[in-house]
Parts: C-alpha cells; sequence; structure tokens
C-alpha cells in the first residue's frame, strides 16, 4: 500500500550516477594500508631486521679472534643458564626494575594527588615539576652524579654540615649505594610522566562521586582507598607495564652514573649487552643476552598493548 | 521535631554575592521544592544545606543546634545528586551499605536495611548488579535507596529527574510522591521545572538571583504571586503580560480595556494566565489580536495571538480540539478577577474584584 515504486505515477528508478561500486566503505582499506607503508617500511628496517639479526646470530659464536660466525645451536642460551655473572644480570635488573618501579609510581601518584588540589602557585610547581621529563639523561646522570660525588658532593656537603658523618661517603663506590643512586635518578625521571598520567585520570574522577562519599561520612584515606584508587585501577595497570618496560630497557643514566659498577653491582641486562658486545667483541652472546633480555620485555609489552587496545574498543 | 531553620545566610565566592540573606523555615515532614531558573542559587542552597559548601555569613539550624561547621556526615542528612553519583566499582548493595559500613554498623543490620530499601523501591533483583549494568531510571532508584538506608533526618535531592526522559520523569515524580508518604521525612527538593514543584511540593521556595522571591503552597503562588517573577515562573504555558494604564475607573490596553473601578494608579502591566483567556468579548476584559500560531494537542489547542500591548504572542487556552485560520483577527476575553496586576518595579497589586470573590 505504501510501497510508493508501485503506484502508477512513480518515476522509473534509477541509480544515482554518484553511486561508488562497492559500496560507500570500498577502497577504505587499501588506503589505510598506503597510509601504513612508510611507518611499516621505517619499523622493518630499524626494528625488525635488526631483530631478526640478533636472533640469528644468538644461534652463532663470534668473538673477536674469529674471522667469520660460527654456528652452535642453543649453545649460547645453554651457557646463559649456567654464567653466574649473567645471572647476576638478571637478578641485579631485577631489583633495578622493581625498586624503580614501585618509587616511579608511588612517588608519581603521591605528587598527583598534591598537585590535584588547588592552591597557591599550583600550575607553577605542576610545570616544574614537568623539568626532569624534558632533561636528557645524560644530564639528569651527570647532575645526580654530582650530587652523590665523593669529594664535592651536595649530599656529602650538606650529611656534613648537620654533622650525620664525619668523612665524606663514596656513596657510588658500595654496592648498595650505587644501587641507589641508579634508582633515585631513574625515579626523579620517571616521576614526571607517571604524575601526567595520574593527573589525567584524576581530572575525570567525577566530583559528585567524591562528595557523596563525603556525605555518606568517608574521611580522605577511605576516599583513596574506596574511590579514588578504583577509578585509577586502569590508568595504574598501563604505568606499572609502562615502567617495568621502560626500566628494562633502561641503559643512559646506569651507564653515565657507574657504568654498571662497582664491579658489576649495577650491571643490568642493557649493560651487559654493551659490555660483551662493544667491550669483549664477544657479539654472538651479546645477541642472545639481548634476545633473553627481549624475551623478558614482551610479556609486560603485550599485556599493556593490549589493554590499550581493549580501551580503545 | 528536626526542623530546618536558615537565617541571614550569604554566600560568597570572592566578590561574587551568590545568596543573600535567605531566612526559611523548613518544618518536620515537609516536601519543600527550591525552584527558579539556572544561576538562582537554589543548588547552591542545597549545598550548603548538606554541607558541602562553606557558608559565608548567617546561620543554618537543625533542630535548634548551629550546624554551619559541622561536617556533611554527622549532620543527619542525606543527598541524592543530580548526575546520581554511584559509586561505579562497588554493586548496588555496596553502594547502598556504603555509609553504615562507614559507621562500623553491624553486616547483617547493613543487610536487612539495605534489602529493606531495596523493596520499598523495588531494586531488589538488582542489589548484584554494577552501576553500569543499569539503565537511568534504576540509577536514580539506587542513588536514593543510598540516602534512605542512612534513615537521613533530611532528604536532599539535587534536580534528580533531569537526567531521565519525559515519560520516567512523570513515573519518577509518581514515585517521590509515594515516598513522601511512606517514609515522612522531611525533604528538600532541588529543581529547574516548575511543574515538577507544583506536583510535588507542600512549600515551593521561589528563588531568583541568589534572593528568595516567595515562599508558599503551590496553590498560593499559583493564585496569589507576589511579583511579575514569580507570576511568570509558575504555572505552565507562563502568564502573558500585557501593557496596560488606569484611566477614569478603567484599564486602558491599546487594543482593548478591562473595566476595573478599583484599580491602583501605579499599575502598569496586567498579567492573564492562558487557561484564563478565552475568545469572545462576554467578559470584563476585551483585547485585540491577530491568530499567528496554533498547537494542537488534543485535549486542548493552545492559540498565539499577537496582541499590540505585549511583545510575546499571547498564549490562550482552549479546551479540546479548534480549528482556527492563522492570520484571522481574534477577539480574547477575561474576567477582572483572574487579573494580576503589577507596577513599574514588577510587585503584584491588589486585585479588589477576587479579595470580593474569595470573601
Amino acid at each position: 500500500m505504501s510501497d510508493l515504486s508501485a503506484s502508477p505515477t512513480a518515476a522509473p528508478r534509477r541509480i544515482s550516477p554518484h553511486a561508488k561500486r562497492g559500496g560507500v566503505k570500498a577502497g577504505e582499506n587499501r588506503f589505510g594500508i598506503l597510509l601504513l607503508i612508510p611507518a611499516l617500511t621505517a619499523f622493518g628496517l630499524v626494528v625488525l631486521f635488526p631483530f631478526l639479526e640478533a636472533l640469528r646470530l644468538s644461534f652463532y659464536e663470534f668473538t673477536i679472534q674469529m674471522m667469520s660466525p660460527e654456528f652452535v645451536g642453543l649453545d649460547n642460551f645453554r651457557r646463559i643458564l649456567t654464567d653466574p655473572t649473567i645471572i647476576g644480570s638478571f637478578v641485579t635488573t631485577l631489583i633495578f626494575v622493581s625498586l624503580t618501579t614501585f618509587f616511579s609510581i608511588t612517588i608519581g601518584l603521591g605528587w598527583a594527588l598534591i598537585l590535584n588540589h588547588p592552591f597557591r602557585g599550583q600550575a607553577m610547581l605542576r610545570g616544574l615539576s614537568l623539568l626532569p621529563w624534558v632533561m636528557p639523561a645524560v644530564v639528569a646522570a651527570f647532575l645526580w652524579g654530582w650530587i652523590f660525588n665523593s669529594r664535592y658532593g651536595l649530599l656529602n656537603s650538606l650529611a656534613l654540615d648537620f654533622g650525620l658523618i664525619e668523612y665524606p661517603v663514596a656513596y657510588l663506590s658500595t654496592n648498595a649505594g650505587a644501587m641507589a643512586a641508579v634508582v633515585i635518578t631513574k625515579t626523579w625521571l620517571s616521576v614526571p610522566l607517571f604524575m601526567a598520567f595520574f593527573i589525567a585520570g584524576l581530572q575525570n574522577l567525577d566530583r559528585e562521586q567524591i562528595e557523596a562519599a563525603r556525605v555518606d561520612g568517608a574521611g580522605n584515606f577511605h576516599v583513596l582507598k574506596d574511590h579514588v584508587l578504583p577509578h585509577l585501577r586502569p590508568v595504574m595497570m598501563v604505568t606499572v607495564v609502562l615502567g617495568i618496560v621502560g626500566n628494562l630497557q633502561h641503559f643512559d643514566t646506569i651507564w653515565a652514573l657507574t657504568g654498571g659498577g662497582p664491579v658489576r653491582a649495577t650491571t643490568v641486562l642493557s649493560i651487559e649487552v654493551y659490555r660483551r658486545a662493544f667491550e669483549q667483541w664477544d657479539i654472538g652472546m651479546a645477541a642472545t643476552v639481548g634476545v633473553v633480555w627481549v624475551a623478558t620485555i614482551l610479556p609486560p609489552a603485550y599485556f599493556y598493548l593490549r589493554q590499550l587496545m581493549m580501551r580503545a574498543e | 521535631m528536626a526542623d530546618l531553620k536558615i537565617e541571614g545566610l550569604n554566600k560568597r565566592y570572592g566578590s561574587v554575592s551568590v545568596l543573600r540573606d535567605i531566612d526559611l523555615t523548613i518544618e518536620h515532614g515537609e516536601f519543600v521544592v527550591f525552584v527558579g531558573p539556572s544561576g538562582c542559587g537554589k543548588s547552591t542552597l542545597l549545598r550548603m544545606i548538606c554541607g558541602l559548601d562553606d557558608v559565608t555569613s548567617g546561620q543554618l539550624m537543625l533542630a535548634n543546634e548551629v550546624i554551619n561547621d559541622v561536617p556533611s556526615s554527622k549532620r543527619g542528612i542525606a543527598m541524592v545528586f543530580q548526575s546520581y553519583a554511584l559509586y561505579p566499582h562497588m554493586s548496588v548493595a555496596d553502594n547502598m551499605g556504603y555509609a553504615l559500613k562507614l559507621a562500623k554498623t553491624p553486616k547483617d543490620e547493613i543487610e536487612s536495611r539495605v534489602r529493606n530499601a531495596a523493596e520499598i523501591l523495588q531494586i531488589v533483583p538488582l542489589l548484584e548488579r554494577k552501576p553500569r549494568q543499569l539503565s537511568g531510571g534504576q540509577r536514580q532508584r539506587v542513588a536514593i535507596g543510598r540516602a534512605i538506608v542512612r534513615e537521613p533526618d533530611v532528604f536532599l535531592f539535587d534536580e534528580p529527574l533531569s537526567n531521565l526522559d519525559a515519560a520516567l520523569r512523570v513515573d519518577m515524580r509518581m514515585e517521590f510522591a509515594r515516598l513522601k508518604d511512606r517514609l515522612g521525612t522531611t525533604m528538600i527538593y532541588v529543581t529547574h521545572d516548575q511543574v515538577e514543584a507544583m506536583t510535588l511540593a507542600d512549600k515551593i521556595v521561589v528563588m531568583h538571583d541568589g534572593r528568595i522571591e516567595q515562599v508558599g503552597s503551590p496553590i498560593s503562588l499559583y493564585n496569589n504571586p507576589v511579583n511579575r517573577f514569580v507570576a511568570g515562573f509558575i504555572g505552565s504555558p507562563k502568564m502573558n503580560f500585557l501593557a496596560a494604564r488606569f484611566t477614569d475607573g478603567a484599564v486602558a490596553f491599546q487594543s482593548g480595556h478591562l473595566h476595573m473601578p478599583h484599580a491602583s494608579a501605579r499599575l502598569t502591566e496586567i498579567g492573564i494566565r492562558p487557561e484564563h483567556l478565552r475568545v469572545g468579548d462576554d467578559g470584563e476584559g476585551v483585547v485585540q489580536g491577530r491568530l499567528v500560531a496554533t498547537e494542537h494537542l488534543g485535549s486542548d489547542t493552545f492559540a498565539m495571538v499577537e496582541v499590540a500591548d505585549s511583545e510575546r504572542p499571547v498564549m490562550v487556552r482552549i479546551p479540546g480540539e479548534r480549528r482556527i485560520p492563522h492570520g484571522s483577527s481574534l477577539s480574547l476575553t477575561f474576567d477582572a478577577a483572574n487579573v494580576h496586576m503589577f507596577d513599574a518595579e514588577g510587585t503584584a497589586l491588589p486585585n479588589e474584584t477576587r479579595r470580593a470573590d474569595a470573601a
């Protein structure tokens, strides 16, 4: 009845000359792939190819005394499992990564909570807090190296002034002191980023929800525990993974500050690979450590990306 | 029992004065509605009663105790927020029991009180769900449930229906009326919707620009608004206003006249509600105009008539369905008893005809 085409006066139907063959979405995928080509090329050249090359080298023995690499199968991997120095590097890395990630996140969160409250000078302090972020890591390392310096360091000078110590202490020459120094430096560098994450999270916290909790009788502790932290949980997941991945890869400040020493006290995997490759010229072994290292980064990176993808949906 | 008394209350943010000299008494068990256009300070007043905003000066008293500086949670009040403000990561039951949990109430008592409130609001099947799994109306009920569970002396509602669609709003309005009868607790309700105010309130507080314009029952505000603002705000569709002059024992318009020997010489404007106008010329007042538009609701026909004495077209409510050709000239008529009169400041002037009627 309401079928207009059936009515005798209706004009004959035709397809609009603007119609696209294959539907309105036709060609969009092809165009998308086209847009990806430059990025994929760069990725292949600077990430994928070197990684595959390293993966290949990890099955070879190739040292400075050898003219060409010699295939040894899984021998390098077997050596890693039995070499106490490499296992030591894994332990050092574990300590470094857990301490830096823990402190960066707790301090970043605390700082974000403070800066989220309006007070005089808040904007300026927020801006200043980002300073470590924009500072080159090597500059930061020298800055902290100067603070920890055994002769003219700021820390020694202050401790002497307050009478806490009688003689200057060579912090960087003790195992614990050197580890503390690299952890503090990396934490100092990471806090701004995590703070920014948390502030962003805090700013979309529903103000009425907190007011409702206050009316319900929640004090600061319960507001934090029952409302702020659960609200920040997704941000927390991202920062933990990001922190772990970033700290696993970290190289520059440790290298500049301690060079992995004293002896091997701060030799994390990145330093280990660098030393194997460019000090001992044991390329095969360096590649193997690198491969194992990448394998430890992949799971957290995978969770991070999955988290991002899930939120994007 | 728990009367709420507000005396000389002021609120300033820096140099901006948001509320000025608010005096108000709310008796126990009353359903009071604060109504006014947005920015009139009604929500701020509610937030001050709740304890979410500081009092700049003046006193807030609950059951004869000054509560200016008492934290929200100790005031014996519960608030339902406009956004509902449910705790997203807690189940409905946990949302409702949260205040009791913080007050260290025994577990089984929390459970029975939550269940009781859930039964009142018919949300028992939802108790284990998370807020995001609920519809707007269900969330609204949970927010109310969270307030009921606390058994407060005073309930505060901040525009609780503004996020619901029209049909649900009518349903929930009925629920509020039922809840009022069932709980008998003092309730303060903020809205910008005068229909909500008229249908729910025992007492309406009309606010404008940080001041209280008038306090009274819905019908007294409808019948005897003290000024032009209240007259225009209460009633739907709005009251029509016509510029007028009083000379020689009659009120004169450009386009008509009104026989009213007792009017005041200060008269500059009269107000007449759409439901008190009719097409014809048999009443005490008559004005001429031209029909510009009609709205057909089935039950009523609203005619918009251009009249020389009013900037906006005059709205006329005609019962039933009437078809009148647009552009045609119309004569509108009304009775003197239904006329509201205002002076140049917008203050209402007494209508002697109405008094005689009432007597």
